[in-house]
């Protein structure tokens, strides 16, 4: 059975000085096109990882082999100390697809149940998640209106919700912020910061660069690989420029070179 | 398997068709609509099918035996006698005169009574008893035989008339008599028999397309992926499912069987109970074949190209209208691999039959079979997906 609740004391194999998410010549591909590409990964706990990347460089692809739902055809991944697909603690990750894969036909408070439902939260602490987690996305007013009368925007804010909703030790993002207010963004990575200094890994993939200045590390993703690694204030140094979008343009420079 | 996420995933499916109030009301008012349009177009039988007859008869003294049989034929509801032609006149212009309205499609028989009709009647009754002398009285009919059902009640109508006015009138008992005792379906009617039929039909398409909708649906969304990530397994999500759409096939079938009986006074004589049960079986199999033919389609319009495929079959040779007794030889073997064919003897045994479990119960454990290997294969083919 693929069910473990919660934070149990026997984690099995993953001791701290293992990252929470590693790769380790990570490939995968389609039909012969390399999506990714020997990737070595390692992401310690209690990291804010923002992982970024034009379209098609992989990010997506990576993200679905760390949760299990894509196949690597080489190399090896593991996620709190298991390797994929992650079985025994598959309760203590999150997800948020890049794609709006929520009930559009329930509505927003219905979508919240289902997942927390899944991960076997009581009614009592399932409510008060749904309370926190709907401030957070400022769709309070919104909660009985079904997600297929939601903007664009609303809808990634309430699928966001539901990959946050049993509060997981690592938080797969995929394009977390696409479609939001500045506002509420600035919001959100408060929340991710938050999340970080509870001691939980969150990573964020996003093609809007220069947001990724707020994570502890960046790692920058071309052709599948990982061309550049580091806090975002050495990259730019390592670079000699002012963003991280000039930075991975630099960065892509020497890597084709 | 944990109970809590197999109901998560049940609750949330009827919920997602809760909110579709024009999917609710279709899922409703189509049984009801299935089965009053079938139960008042079957239900009734043949009234008012146009005829001419041609009586040649003159009779014999005031008796006139053919004049007795018309005269039934007109009172009865079956047949409309649009004009009786004869016995004056020309016989062979009669006779040419009642096909014209046949030929030219006015009435869909012209009935003609011989000359020497009442007289040869008569001579029978003479001879009754020892070695008859002469031909038996004859009528013709001349049919439009291009729709059977008319021309069978045609048939069956005259020949009635004519024993019951022979046996009344001339005391001309037949040789023998036949007589039939039912040992079930005491007040049977034609209703009865497809009842059951359309309500197995009603909850197998309407399973079917729910469950090929909706896995289309959460494929292409990504819902089915993104729940995979959680830790609901996929025996549990198949199992949800299952249970939300046997549901609903159970609400479909209360509808049919509360309408049956209220319009048509179809009749229940066994478990109402145990007719709920087969149909919930079919509708959790159902779901499982939908399941596994929505992985091969890859937008909802492909996926509701199964549909005829699936409905066709089932409709034609499960036994839904005709039995499977009907059914020819060659494709008779596949009767009996189309589920709802289980479903529906199931049904028409306890209903009619009045039969418990006891007496379904491999009807039961054919359907119960149907819809563990469903379930089985949809859960292999999502872990196979990985
Ligand atoms: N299911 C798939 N089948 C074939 N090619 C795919 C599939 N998914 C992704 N790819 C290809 O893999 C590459 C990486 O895609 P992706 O991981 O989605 O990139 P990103 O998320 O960085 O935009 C792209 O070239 C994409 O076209
Ligand atoms: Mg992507």
């Amino acid at each position: 059975m693929k069910n473990k609740g919660g934070a149990a004391g026997d984690k099995p194999g993953f001791e701290d000085g293992e990252g929470s998410v590693v790769a380790e010549k990570l490939r995968k591909e389609f039909d012969g096109l390399v999506a990714v590409d020997d990737l070595d990964l390692s992401i310690r706990r209690g990291t804010l990882y923002g992982m970024i990347g034009p379209n098609g460089s992989g990010k997506t692809t990576t993200i679905k082999i760390m949760v299990g739902r894509l196949k690597p055809t080489g190399g090896r991944a593991r996620v709190l100390g298991e390797d994929v697909p992650i079985v025994e603690r598959v309760a203590d990750i999150g997800y948020m697809p890049q794609e709006m894969a929520i009930y559009t036909e329930l509505t927003v408070s219905e979508n919240l149940q289902l997942f927390g439902e899944l991960y076997s939260m009581k009614p009592g602490p399932r409510a008060e998640r749904e309370e926190e987690l709907l401030s957070m996305v400022d769709l309070r007013e919104r909660r009985h209106s079904l997600v297929s009368q939601l903007s664009g925007g609303m809808k990634h804010r309430v699928s966001l919700a539901c990959s946050m909703i049993h509060d997981p030790e690592v938080l797969f993002l995929d394009e977390p912020t696409v479609g939001v207010d500045p506002e509420l963004r600035v919001g959100f990575w408060q929340h991710f910061t938050d999340l970080k200094a509870r001691g939980k890994t969150v990573i964020i993939t996003t093609h809007y660069m220069d947001e990724a200045v707020r994570c502890d590390v960046v790692g920058m993703m071309r052709q599948g690989r990982l061309i550049a690694e580091g806090k975002p204030k050495e990259l730019m140094e390592r670079t000699s420029t002012s963003n991280l979008e000039d930075a991975f343009m630099e960065f892509s420079w020497r890597d084709a070179a | 398997m944990k109970a809590t996420r197999v109901l998560a995933v049940a609750r949330k499916t009827l919920r997602s068709l809760k909110h579709d109030k024009r999917t609710v009301g279709f899922l409703v008012f189509m049984p009801l609509f299935m089965i009053a349009i079938f139960g008042y177009t079957f239900g009734g039988s043949l009234e008012d099918v146009s005829v001419y007859v041609v009586n040649l008869d003159p009779g014999v003294g005031n008796a006139s035996a053919s004049e007795a049989i018309v005269a039934e034929l007109a009172a009865s509801g079956v047949l409309r006698v649009e004009q009786v032609i004869g016995p004056e006149g020309d016989p062979a212009r009669s006779v040419e005169q009642a096909l014209a309205e046949v030929e030219a499609g006015n009435a869909w028989a012209a009935i003609v009574f011989e000359e020497n009709f009442t007289a040869d009647v008569l001579r029978s009754v003479a001879d009754a008893g020892s070695v008859p002398t002469g031909v038996p009285g004859a009528i013709t009919i001349h049919l439009d035989a291009s729709n059977p059902n008319i021309a069978q009640a045609i048939m069956n109508e005259v020949q009635l008339t004519v024993q019951g006015v022979i046996v009344s009138e001339y005391h001309l008992l037949p040789p023998m008599t036949v007589s039939e005792v039912r040992v079930y379906g005491e007040d049977a009617e034609f209703i009865d028999f497809f009842a059951p039929g359309v309500m197995g039909l009603a909850a197998m398409m309407v399973t079917f397309m729910l469950s090929i909708i909706s896995f289309v649906h959460e494929r292409s969304t990504g819902t089915l992926d993104r729940l995979l990530t959680t830790p609901v397994t996929e025996g549990e999500i198949v199992a949800g499912y299952a249970l939300a759409l046997g549901l609903v096939g159970l609400i479909q079938s209360i509808v049919i069987l509360v309408t049956a009986v209220a319009l048509f006074q179809v009749q229940i004589e066994g478990s109402p109970m145990l007719v709920l049960l087969i149909i919930f079986v079919l509708g959790a199999g159902n779901q499982g074949l939908g399941f596994l033919l929505s992985s091969n389609a890859k937008n909802e319009f492909q996926a509701v190209q199964f549909m005829p495929m699936i409905l066709f079959p089932s409709i034609l040779l499960a036994g839904v209208f005709w039995p499977i007794e009907a059914v020819p030889d060659l494709l008779r073997p596949v009767s009996y691999f189309v589920p709802l064919t289980y479903a529906v003897e199931g049904c028409r045994s306890v209903m009619i039959r009045g039969w418990g479990l006891g007496d379904v119960w491999f009807q039961l454990a054919v359907l119960a079979t149907f819809a563990v290997v469903m379930l089985l294969l949809s859960t292999y083919s999502l872990k196979k997906r990985r």
